[in-house]
């Protein structure tokens, strides 16, 4: 019963991820890190790189939380991606960051924390980046 | 030659504690003009292209009939007959070259990936939507076969985001058929949107 | 000074408000198109083609000049931040430029790329305005035989300089000029490879074929090897140097500039081995020699300048004889022709203002391209986050318009799938595209040419190849034709190093694989 979080390389990301390891301190959990994207764009902004990836899992290493990470990219969406992982894993929590969206770009863009949250099968925890 | 699957990355799956997969390197130079044996015979097929379109040029130019006006040796003849023959040369030449194993090489890009092979089943869908549009345009009119080549293409090329798609493939059909229209003064096919537009 | 007072007047052209707009929105245009993955200049070109059906030739070429101009610098924005040349002609900015940027010199890097171009192409375009006058004193002689001679020389340099096999560009020539051919002979009057399909008759579109080859084509070609996994884009805020950058600048700027712009308007093709030229040189000279293969900034100004002073090379040859160089130039000039006008010689007495104006607006595109790039690197960098499917059916789509529009029949949607259908498979089995387009456009011409100087000569062969002129072209084709192989060879037997031509071409063991068929992405 591990707890999943999905990671993206934001603020919001970046909350969601303290939070996380948070948790699975507090619950004794093992963590599982997500960072999904689409691959459909020369650049994609969810995409960790390989510097911001390494430096993600150095913060879990010192954090001294079991865990393991997975980077995948896959032609489906992120949101869909962090729920096939809470699902195999029989995630316990889910962790996301979230972040203010107007209903128009949410409406042409999608929402992957609104996926997330409607349709996961355990809880969910959504995390804002700090406000400073 | 692919799966047919929209996956094409394989997904790390999760391994030990602090374990990761590495992204996947971004294949920019691959190697891929050395390819195995299979492939040979369609490099013949360029060879077979090339010498059926030489021939046509040749017969074609045989057909030609010259002025009694023309002068010299070069009439209306002549100038097919010599990309007939310069494609018939190429055809013999390129045959040669590819049973000494020469391979054309592949066109790489800032885009390509020439890891994996052509993938058919995006191709096929392309061509579809194409097809679709120069079947419909006449019928249904640009806004709305314009509308079914963007859609059937963003769906060809992996997105999933139906809603968002239709409405994006129809603010760009029927924008365009404004812009032509009152921009350029070009009237595309209006077809069941007429008395709308 | 005949070429300065015709600017002036140029620049009354160019810098009335409509006109002035149309420059902003071609290198606004071109640059964006440029930066987005897949999109070149020759395929913008050619995507923009239907407006000449409505447009006035001026502000077609002007609006087409910007693209021609920012079409190139949008290029070596994602080179630096990337590493994903997308014209070949920004392959060597890659290797130093990126460097540079992973360093965390970014903003120095787009400086460099940015001012470099903006001084070679204003130097460039100076020199374009100097010779054209010049040449076109000294083509005003040249006969059909002479002009015949050129255009052989064209396809022959096209097809042998650039490539890597002879013989796949020879038969992508033979393809070009058997879709040229297609239609009624201009001197008999007959249908030559029409199949009896009246609306052959005309000749297939140049908007068509184009669209097809360059739009379709290649949006098929990369949507069935799309790249799936994101590139890791360099973080950078702006773009700015310090006073050591300028320092070490400004001289391979004015160096890169020399060569390209000779290297651009000569028919040997392109920015490819300029630019590599430049490199070589920067590498020779610079007084850090150990920077070099790790991000050094001489190594990006040198091939940039060069890259853009061998495009205003190009239109050297494409305004004043009608030879085009490169993909982009050959798209241009089926633009010209579209509105009936055939550039050549007499193209500066009969259009005057089209060209000097054109000439001035390259002026103003250029300042515009620097005053927009410089501030304007990170709106750029996120034109790279659009997702692909979107962007090809874009192509597709306005690839679709253009060609319906050409004659508002499905007929040519037809062509164009067939076209396009070409155009995959020519990528796939490495057929350069380049020779094919310039065939196409000016395969027709050179067949009124060589007919002119055989009527001439009374239907004797030495018709062709009578003059002074033409012999000379004949003996730098010969030696073309032969020299490559004889060289090659002698260094075989030597047991020299591996094959340098160009597409070979290794800098610090890191092999380049530039594409010279990539001109026209």
């Amino acid at each position: 019963m591990p707890i999943v979080v999905g990671y993206v390389p934001s603020p919001e990301g970046r909350a969601a991820l303290g939070r996380a390891i948070e948790e699975a301190r507090l619950r004794g959990r093992r963590l599982v890190v997500v960072n999904a994207s689409r691959g459909d764009a020369l650049v994609d902004r969810r995409h960790a790189s390989a510097g911001e990836w390494e430096s993600v899992q150095q913060q879990l290493s010192d954090s001294g939380v079991e865990f393991e990470v997975t980077q995948q990219i896959e032609a489906r969406d992120p949101g869909d991606q962090v729920l096939d992982v809470a699902q195999q894993t029989n995630a316990e929590l889910i962790v996301i960051g979230l972040r203010r969206r107007t209903p128009v770009g949410k409406l042409i863009m999608g929402s992957q924390a609104q996926t997330i949250l409607l349709e996961a099968d355990c809880p969910v925890l959504a995390v804002k980046a700090a406000t400073s | 030659m692919s799966t047919g699957k929209d996956t094409v990355v394989p997904s790390g799956t999760t391994g030990g504690p602090g374990a990761s997969l590495p992204p996947v390197p971004p294949d920019r130079v691959p190697d891929a003009t050395r390819d195995s044996t299979s492939k040979n015979y369609s490099e013949y097929g360029v060879a077979v292209l090339l010498l059926a379109l030489g021939v046509w040029a040749i017969t074609d130019a045989m057909s030609l009939t010259d002025l009694a006006s023309s002068k010299g040796p070069v009439g209306a003849k002549t100038v097919p007959m010599l990309v007939g023959g310069l494609l018939v040369l190429m055809a013999i030449l390129l045959a040669v070259d590819i049973a000494r194993g020469g391979r054309g090489e592949q066109e790489g890009g800032e885009d390509v990936d020439l890891s994996h092979g052509s993938d058919w089943r995006t191709i096929g869908l392309l061509a579809g939507a194409f097809v679709a549009n120069a079947l419909l345009i006449e019928r249904i009119g640009w806004p709305l076969s314009g509308a079914i080549l963007f859609f059937g293409t963003t769906y060809a090329l992996g997105s999933r985001h139906y809603v968002r798609n239709a409405i994006i493939s129809l603010v760009m059909s029927v924008g365009s058929w404004y812009l032509f229209y009152a921009g350029l003064g070009i009237k595309l096919p209006v077809g069941l949107l007429k008395g709308i537009l | 000074m005949d070429g300065i007072n015709s600017l002036i007047e140029g620049f009354g052209t160019a810098l009335t408000p409509i006109n002035l707009l149309y420059a902003f929105l071609g290198v606004l245009l071109g640059t964006a198109i440029g930066v987005l993955p897949g999109i070149g200049p020759a395929m913008t070109i050619a995507l923009l083609l239907p407006l000449t059906y409505t447009l006035e030739p001026t502000q077609a070429f002007i609006m087409f000049a910007g693209i021609y101009y920012g079409g190139m610098y949008g290029g070596s924005t994602t080179s630096i931040l990337l590493n994903t040349p997308g014209e070949s002609a920004s392959v060597i900015t890659a290797i130093e430029g990126n460097l540079m940027a992973k360093k965390g010199r970014a903003a120095a890097a787009l400086a460099t790329a940015a001012i470099g171009s903006f001084i070679a192409g204003t130097i460039g375009t100076l020199g374009l305005a100097l010779l054209a006058p010049v040449i076109v004193k000294l083509a005003v002689q040249m006969g059909a035989p002479d002009y015949f001679a050129v255009m052989v020389l064209a396809f022959i340099a096209v097809t042998t300089v650039l490539g890597s096999s002879k013989v796949r560009g020879l038969a992508s020539l033979g393809i070009g000029l058997l879709i040229g051919l297609v239609g009624i002979d201009p001197t008999s009057g007959q249908q030559r490879l029409t199949l009896g399909i009246p609306e052959l008759a005309d000749g297939i579109d140049v908007v068509v074929v184009a669209v097809g080859l360059f739009a379709v084509g290649e949006a098929l070609w990369v949507a069935a090897h799309l790249r799936r996994s994101p590139l890791e884009i360099v973080k950078f805020d702006g773009a700015s140097m310090n006073r050591k950058d300028w320092s070490r600048s400004w001289k391979p700027w004015l160096r890169g500039t020399a060569i390209g712009f000779p290297f651009g308007a000569v028919p040997a093709g392109g920015a490819e081995i300029p630019t590599f030229l430049s490199y070589a040189m920067e590498k020779k000279l610079t007084k850090h020699p150990e920077e070099f293969g790790k991000g050094a900034i001489e190594g990006v100004a040198g091939p940039e300048a060069t890259n853009n002073a061998s495009a205003a090379g190009g239109l050297v040859p494409l305004l004043t004889l009608g030879i085009p160089t490169t993909a982009t130039a050959a798209i241009m000039l089926g633009a010209f022709q579209s509105y009936g006008i055939q550039p050549g010689p007499r193209l500066l007495d009969t259009q005057p203002e089209l060209v000097w104006g054109l000439i001035a607006s390259l002026f103003i595109g250029n300042t515009i391209l620097l005053a927009l790039n410089l501030p304007l690197a990170g709106v750029w960098a996120k034109l790279l986050r659009i997702p692909r499917p979107y962007l090809y059916a874009g192509i597709l789509f306005f690839a679709s318009i253009g060609a319906y529009a050409a004659n508002n029949s499905t007929f040519d949607l037809w062509l164009l799938i067939i076209i396009g259908a070409l155009g995959f498979f020519m990528r796939r089995y490495g057929l350069p595209v380049v020779p094919a387009i310039i065939a196409i456009i000016l395969g027709p011409v050179a067949e009124e040419q060589m007919r002119r100087a055989l009527q001439i000569s009374n239907g004797e062969l030495s018709g062709l190849y009578n003059t002074a002129f033409s012999q000379v072209v004949y003996v730098v084709i010969a030696l073309l034709l032969v020299v490559p192989p004889v060289v090659r060879a002698v260094r075989k037997r030597r047991g020299g190093d591996s094959d340098n031509g160009p597409h070979g071409l290794v800098v610090d063991d890191q092999p380049l694989h530039a594409h010279a068929n990539q001109e026209g992405l």
